[in-house]
């Protein structure tokens, strides 16, 4: 088990620094910064004196392993556009970030589970046919509209929640159901999938037959089996809910780190653009460790050695 | 030329900052958040609308574009290559740090640190060196005559020395200190700037106390926060939510015409239609500039017909007037070029950089289409259209771009924008220009070089003239900016963009 963790987490350093060149190649090949950065009639001596001050005439080679280096001391630079330290920049809008991804992921879990369970347990009647079709809505919706109707609803017509910003609770309600809605829609669906294929398996037709009560047959055998698809659809889901969160942060003007780091790649702000992959890559490969360690847990069949 | 030059003080506008009574708070939300609070080191209009209530320039820019001395009170060319500068006396930082010649000699200095550019250092390159004459007299001395200075010093924001001496240029760039109206409180990046009036402000204590900036990126969340009083000013509404704002009697629409002219820029290459002026002047007379206006941009625009707009020195009206909406010229001049049949050309636009661009440059081709000539339209995303202007490597025949006058002066548009570099050992050719006219090379040169702001009147008129025949762009629109305003706020909207929440009073 250790073994594995330790080698998990030597992948992790290889992920990421795959993910670090990526992003340093991508980035020599999307153009010049200093077209956006400095005004369009800048003179050549003043663009000259720019890129010289910023590193950007050395050889790219150099510019490469200056970066690599910097990078394993955690400093990648200052942001081009800010002139502030650019991982400072990215963690400072972390909290924003895995708040609402976090706050997201709960209301799915919490809407989704439960209504995949009484979905597959009303099988073929109304009840599953109606939950069904709200998850079927609930992926179909487009997140800005979704977004904007909320904001229309409860901001501008009931007006009981803030239509945007971030700082208290009611701030957090309308983004949080706006960005965890599809994911609610997602893992109802998987896990009314799951439960029904674990309720017709043997081993639930043997608890049943030995009397087992019919909730625990389905909570502690079924549901368990059925949630190694969830749990990963949930780990995936982390993953896209902090990136991905880029239209909820624009629409309830949420400071997280999608809609920054969205704005960093449009200003070639290359610094910030590194940093905030980097930062992606080492939490999304220990969120995928995270997910297969549960594993574990949740299958005693599954042995990692 | 010796005579002192001294700009006209207006005393109205002083007196009008005693008469503010102080209370409450104010909200602005702009699309973006600041990018730093260094007022030099910036070039953008959401991170200026901050710095400039926290910091004071050399001289104000007034709504009708003119020059309102501010921390410089007199302004003296002592010749072609030297000015001098008495400043204010009695401005304190808010800090308590004191404004004086060393400090003023401290900002031009930092700005032509070349081994540590700022993002306004580029209008200083010409600076050799300044002086200090006296406690509050500096002289600028210049390494070739700069036309533009006065019209510059709005565009130079004082800092404290002291200050960023002892902190760093970086602590600075997060926590200012400036000379200006409000101080800073605090910043927390995409969420808020807080600034506080300060009462000790040389001009009169701030009317309102508390000044508010929230990013708000999506322009409908901007109206809903607006309409239900979350927000007191909004910037660039859109035409579409203007009927929504005033029909919610909590806010208003609130229009000014900006400095920004929008048009489509011609690739004058030296071969196929375009190189023809005939046919240059055809599409001028075949686009409805009224039309576009009247449906796209809801009636906010001001039709034009030249490079530069009423704001600008070097603005002659005869000379700028729309060419009129006639197809009927349009196919005459087409076939007198050899068009009679029309021609095909490609055309770029940016999509979502100004307002309805896109639509815009849509409308146009259809227009162009009702005389026979035929546009395909390339629409990119900005980053990449803008690398290929400045690169030269648009990959259209035409394209529509918007040009801000930062300077309020025929040169930062003219020179900018048309001089062709075909003067030798001159400066070189500008990226943006496929016009090369030696004639109008060398008036916007000579108008660069000459201090006499009459002879200059003179070259810009000969030049806008010249520009007038050769029809190098489809001339279109001034834009205007549209704010959302609540009803509880007394402001109106300048031409610079700026808002300066001195201005602001409740009601």
């Amino acid at each position: 088990m250790l073994a594995y963790v330790v080698r998990r987490l030597l992948l992790v350093a290889v992920v990421v620094w795959g993910a670090a060149t990526l992003a340093f190649v991508l980035l020599q090949l999307s153009g010049d910064p200093l077209n956006l950065l400095l005004p369009l009639d800048a003179t050549p001596e003043v663009r000259e004196r720019y890129r010289a001050s910023l590193g950007l005439d050395r050889p790219v080679l150099v510019q490469y392993g200056v970066y690599l280096l910097n990078a394993v001391q955690g400093d990648f630079g200052t942001s081009l556009r800010s002139a502030a330290p650019a991982l400072g920049l990215v963690l400072e809008r972390m909290p924003a970030s895995l708040l609402l991804a976090g706050a997201g992921l709960l209301f799915a879990v919490v809407i989704g589970v439960p209504a995949g369970v009484v979905a597959a347990l009303h099988r073929g009647k109304p009840l599953e046919l109606g939950v069904m079709s709200l998850a079927l809505l609930g992926q179909s919706i487009p997140v800005f509209w979704l977004g904007l109707m909320l904001i229309l609803v409860f901001g501008l017509q009931l007006r009981v929640l803030p239509i945007s910003g971030y700082g208290s609770a009611q701030h957090l309600i309308l983004p949080m159901i706006a960005l965890g809605t599809f994911t609610a829609a997602a893992i109802a669906r998987l896990t009314r999938n799951g439960v029904l294929q674990e309720l017709r398996s043997d081993y639930v037709r043997t608890a049943r037959s030995k009397g087992a009560h019919g909730r625990r047959v389905v909570y502690a055998h079924a549901l368990r089996n059925a949630a190694i698809p969830v749990v990963t659809v949930i780990g995936l889901q982390l993953g896209t809910l902090l990136s991905g969160a880029v239209i909820t942060e624009t629409i309830f003007a949420w400071p997280g780190v999608g809609r920054f780091v969205l704005i960093a790649v449009s200003q070639r702000d290359f610094p910030v653009v590194q940093a905030s992959v980097v930062v992606f890559a080492a939490l999304l490969a220990f969120v995928n460790l995270i997910v297969d360690i549960s594993y574990l847990f949740l299958d005693p069949r599954v042995r990692y050695a | 030329m010796r005579q002192p030059l001294v700009v006209a003080l207006s005393i109205v506008v002083l007196t009008l900052g005693m008469a503010h009574a102080q209370s409450g708070r104010m909200v602005i939300a702009q699309g973006v958040d600041a990018t730093t609070m260094d007022p030099n080191d910036h070039r953008e209009t959401p991170t200026g609308n901050v710095t400039a209530n926290i910091f004071d320039p050399l001289m104000k820019r007034a709504v009708d574009g003119g020059l309102i001395p501010w921390l410089v009170t007199e302004a003296t060319p002592i010749d072609d290559l030297t000015w001098e500068l008495q400043l204010r006396e009695g401005v304190t930082f808010h800090n308590g740090e004191a404004f004086d010649a060393e400090v003023a000699k401290f900002n031009f200095d930092r700005l032509t640190d070349s081994d540590a550019p700022l993002r306004t250092s580029d209008l200083w390159t010409s600076v050799s060196e300044v002086t200090v004459e006296g406690p509050y007299t500096i002289r600028v001395h210049t390494a070739r005559p700069l036309a533009t200075f006065l019209t510059q010093l709005t565009q130079i924001f004082m800092v404290p020395q002291t200050y960023i001496e002892e902190n760093g240029a970086a602590h600075f760039a997060s926590n200012p200190v400036g000379s200006g109206p409000y101080r800073f409180v605090r910043w927390a990046r995409d969420q808020e700037v807080v600034l506080a009036a300060f009462d000790d402000y040389w001009f009169g204590a701030p009317s309102i106390q508390e000044i508010v900036f929230r990013p708000i990126p999506e322009s409908s969340s901007r109206v809903a926060e607006l309409v239900t009083g979350g927000v007191d000013i909004i910037t660039n509404l859109s035409p579409e939510a203007v009927p929504l704002v005033s029909g919610s009697g909590q806010a208003v629409a609130s229009t000014v015409p900006s400095i920004r002219n929008i048009f489509i820029v011609l690739n004058v290459t030296g071969e196929g239609p375009l190189d023809d002026p005939r046919v240059r002047l055809a599409l001028n007379h075949a686009v409805d500039k009224d039309t576009i206006i009247r449906t796209i941009l809801g009636g906010d625009g001001v039709a034009n017909g030249c490079p530069l707009n009423p704001y600008m020195y070097g603005y002659v009206e005869a000379l700028c007037d729309p060419f009129p909406f006639d197809p009927e010229r349009a196919r005459e001049l087409l076939a007198e070029a050899g068009y009679a049949d029309g021609f095909t050309f490609t055309m770029g636009s940016p999509d979502g950089r100004y307002l309805n661009d896109r639509q815009v440059a849509e409308a146009v081709v259809g227009q162009l289409a009702a005389v026979g000539v035929r546009a395909e339209l390339r629409v990119q995303e900005w980053s990449s259209y803008v690398g290929q202007v400045l690169e030269r490597s648009i990959p259209t025949d035409a394209w529509l771009i918007g040009w801000g006058n930062s300077q309020f002066d025929a040169d930062n548009t003219m020179f900018s924008l048309l001089y062709g570099g075909t003067i030798e050992g001159g400066a070189p050719r500008s990226v943006f220009t496929y016009m090369y006219d030696a004639t109008l090379d060398a008036l916007l040169a000579e108008a660069r070089a000459t201090v006499d702001q009459a002879r200059r009147a003179e070259l810009y008129a000969d030049g806008l003239a010249l520009v007038r025949d050769a029809a190098p762009w489809i001339f279109l629109y001034q834009q205007v900016d549209i704010y959302g305003v609540s009803t509880r706020i007394d402001w109106d909207p300048r031409p610079d963009e700026l808002i300066w929440a001195f201005d602001a009073a409740l009601r």
